[in-house]
């Protein structure tokens, strides 16, 4: 009898299988939500995007990197700069598409993955964070140093590509959430007429689209022609005498050195506050950010199950054995840098769609912290462990927010709440539960079933 | 030249300053082997505590002697209570629970002192001294920094030179076993050593807060900044953080004066670069950074 799951090719099947009725299901979800729920989504994906990697880099290669906030940058600024700029792929002359920006801000990821994995890879830990540290600190100052090109402290605003009707936030009418500093709205309303370009060319349907159910969303009649798309948004753009002035602003504009956890990173609470201007919006955003989710989680269960990953467990738990093996210590370790930095450049340019900005303030050192807090509180050696960091990095500072509205607590007893509790909880964890979330379920589950353990 | 001089003479305080905050992680990695990314969380807290002090008292002396204490109990409750019951062999752990350390210390500053960024009083002249016809760039306040850094260092010196609580540092430093074996009481000996990192870190804390503002995020730069001199220096060398410390404060006032500050923080991210890949055991000292 021939073992089925033997056969070559089983396994990826298999994995195919598992995400595409993960993917299914969460765009039924999406579907079945309100706006709110699916900005929630696509963030919470977005993030688990990008720990994906860092599981990949710290759980199963154990470097310790603080680094991947600014490879988002790397591939939030690439997604920007290419769609703006390119009508058609050069060389090529095929016409854009903004899957072309994605694919590029990949590229751009795994370039500077490779520059920064071949520094790193050979440094023990503190060195490594140390080093990443000060990327996140240096990379997005860098924005701020070319103001033409990347649009300094305001950062770049983006149209998103977007299927349905004019993505049209009418600014008079949008109700600014009072807890959103209305400073920091302001960037995302005054795009840069001249940069806005007016061809929308709708996303073509997924990628993963034919092999699950469930994609009634992204069917043809959902995407209109590129051409009604791009009138209704310039028109709305045009109506620009009651924005603020664009020389008003910068100063204005969180600092890359002042930012803290995305909690207080302001271009998100602002995107919050133009939730109801555009109904659909957010679910085009939630599909997006799910099926790169999706199709990164593809690849990362690949890895991670198979050859790759037990050569980067060899090489964290002991590189001299794994170097008498026939591994290359170094190899491995600059591996999981790289693809570590394609994740999370392809995340970043998911979030500059959900942003529809990119900016220093957006990809400073709390997009790094929080990214590690995620995937340590979730679970630094399992997939499973960043998608819950992903939903943690969402949900927990709504709770927080909700119990501090409920107890009447003081601005800034509330604003600061969520990062007290995320840096408590991330030393409880380390001390008590070194495998996250994830690992002290297994671990409680292994005690009940007393199968032979691993280590988390 | 006359501005080369100047620029120089302006990086003085500065470099003194960053000398100050790499020696405390310094100090701390000779002691227990961790680098502390909480360090400048644990002197933001400090400083704001001597800001309290500063407003009620009105005496900037109490006010540093305060950040002292503080900040040496600062330290040791972070020993106490995070870094002593990580697993030894747990190094990424080590690492993630400092930054869980600094996340929550600058989150309970924000809920204790909000208002954001906050000025802290000037206790002595930084205007340009004025000698020989012209205006150098250089405070009176440039000079009692270097020289509370230069009685600091001295201090810490003969510490570890001449007492028999340094030599038990260094010892416990070298080899926790033998160390042991030899009658040293090592687990106080590492505390203690977190608790001098602490006041030193506290020190530096407060120096740097008349020239800069005080907010809860604000020493996020000075953190890469030491770390940068201290990798650079060794990480294990006092004398290595001190010279790489002023030698940084120096280059960075050069970036800022010719080109723009905001050119610093990549400069020294270059600079650290280059280390790392040239010389990753620093210049000042023989272990190992690399691993493979």
């Amino acid at each position: 009898m021939v073992n089925l799951l033997r056969l070559p090719g089983a396994r990826l099947i298999g994995h195919l299988a598992i995400v595409v009725v993960i993917w299914a299901v969460l765009l039924r979800i999406n579907d079945a939500v309100d706006p709110l729920m699916s900005y929630y989504l696509a963030l919470a994906a977005m993030y688990a995007t990008a720990m994906f990697g860092m599981v990949i880099l710290v759980g199963l290669s154990g470097q310790v990197s603080l680094g991947n906030g600014a490879l988002m940058a790397i591939g939030g600024y690439v997604f920007a700069l290419t769609s703006l700029n390119w009508q058609t792929v050069p060389i090529l002359g095929w016409p854009w598409n903004p899957i072309w920006s994605m694919v590029f801000a990949g590229f751009g990821g795994i370039g500077v993955g490779l520059i920064i994995g071949w520094i790193g890879a050979r440094l023990r830990g503190p060195y490594l964070a140390g080093l990443t540290l000060g990327i996140a600190v240096g990379l997005p100052a860098v924005a701020t140093r070319f103001p033409e090109l990347l649009g300094g402290e305001t950062g770049l605003m983006l149209t998103v590509p977007y299927p349905e009707g004019g993505y049209a936030p009418a600014v008079a009418d949008v109700p600014l959430d009072e807890s959103a500093p209305t400073a920091e709205a302001v960037p995302l309303e005054q795009a840069p007429l001249d940069e806005v370009p007016l061809e929308q060319a709708p996303l073509e349907q997924a990628p993963l689209d034919g092999e699950g159910a469930g994609d009634d969303m992204l069917t043809a009649d959902n995407f209109p022609s590129a051409d009604s798309a791009a009138s209704p948004a310039a028109e709305d753009l045009l109506t620009a005498d009651n924005f603020p002035s664009a020389a008003a602003t910068p100063t204005e504009i969180a600092l890359p050195l002042d930012t803290a956890l995305p909690t207080d990173a302001d271009p998100i609470a602002a995107a919050g506050a133009l939730l109801d201007s555009s109904f659909v919006l957010e679910r085009w955003q939630a599909t997006l950010a799910v099926t790169a989710a999706c199709i990164i989680g593809f690849l990362a269960l690949n890895l991670v199950r198979g050859r790759q990953g037990r050569v980067w467990r060899a090489v964290r738990d002991d590189s001299v054995a794994a170097a008498v093996a026939g591994i290359s210590p170094a190899g491995s370790k600059i591996s999981a840098f790289v693809i570590s930095s394609f994740f999370a450049a392809i995340a970043g340019a998911v979030f500059a769609q959900i942003l529809s900005y990119v900016g220093p303030g957006a990809f400073g050192l709390g997009l790094s912290l929080s990214l590690l807090v995620g995937v340590v509180l979730g679970g630094r050696a399992s997939l499973g462990g960043a998608i819950i960091g992903g939903v943690l990095l969402v949900a927990l500072p709504e709770l927080v927010f909700k119990v501090a509205g409920e107890r009447g607590w003081p601005a800034n007893i509330t604003d600061n709440a969520p990062n007290l509790v995320y840096g408590l909880l991330v030393v409880l964890v380390v001390l008590v539960a070194p495998g996250g979330i994830l690992g002290g379920l297994k671990d409680g589950g292994k005690r009940l079933t007393t199968k032979s353990s691993t280590r988390p | 030249m006359t501005t080369f001089l100047d620029y120089l003479l302006g990086g003085l305080g500065s470099g003194a300053i960053i000398a100050l905050m790499a020696l405390s992680l310094v100090l701390i990695w000779r002691s227990t082997r961790v680098v502390n990314f909480a360090q400048v969380g644990q002197a933001m807290f400090t400083t704001f505590i001597a800001l309290s002090i500063q407003t009620w008292t009105g005496s900037w002396f109490i006010a540093l002697v305060g950040a002292l204490a503080a900040g040496a109990l600062l330290g040791v409750i972070i020993q106490y209570l995070v870094l002593r019951p990580v697993k030894r062999n747990d190094t990424s752990g080590a690492i993630i629970a400092t930054f869980g350390v600094l996340i929550a210390l600058q989150a309970a500053a924000g809920m204790i002192w909000p208002g954001g960024s906050q000025a802290f009083p000037q206790p002595f002249n930084n205007a340009g001294i004025e000698f020989a016809g012209r205006v150098w760039p250089i405070s009176v306040y440039d000079f009692v920094v270097i020289g509370i850094t230069a009685l600091l260092v001295l201090g810490l010196t003969l510490l570890f030179t001449k007492t028999s609580l340094g030599l038990s540092m260094r010892a416990a430093a070298f080899n926790p076993e033998v160390a042991k074996l030899s009658g040293v009481r090592v687990s106080r000996v590492l505390t203690f050593g977190w608790a001098l990192a602490g006041s030193v870190g506290a020190v530096a804390g407060v120096l740097v807060a008349p020239v800069s503002t005080i907010s809860p995020n604000s020493f996020d730069i000075l953190l890469v900044y030491a770390f940068t001199v201290a990798v650079i220096g060794g990480l294990d060398s006092l004398i290595g953080a001190i010279s790489i410390g002023v030698f940084t404060g120096l280059v960075i006032s050069l970036v800022s004066g010719y080109s723009d500050s905001g050119n610093a923080p990549i400069v020294a991210l270059l600079l650290l670069a280059l280390n790392l890949i040239l010389k990753p055991e620093g210049v000042f000292s023989h272990h190992k950074a690399r691993s493979v």
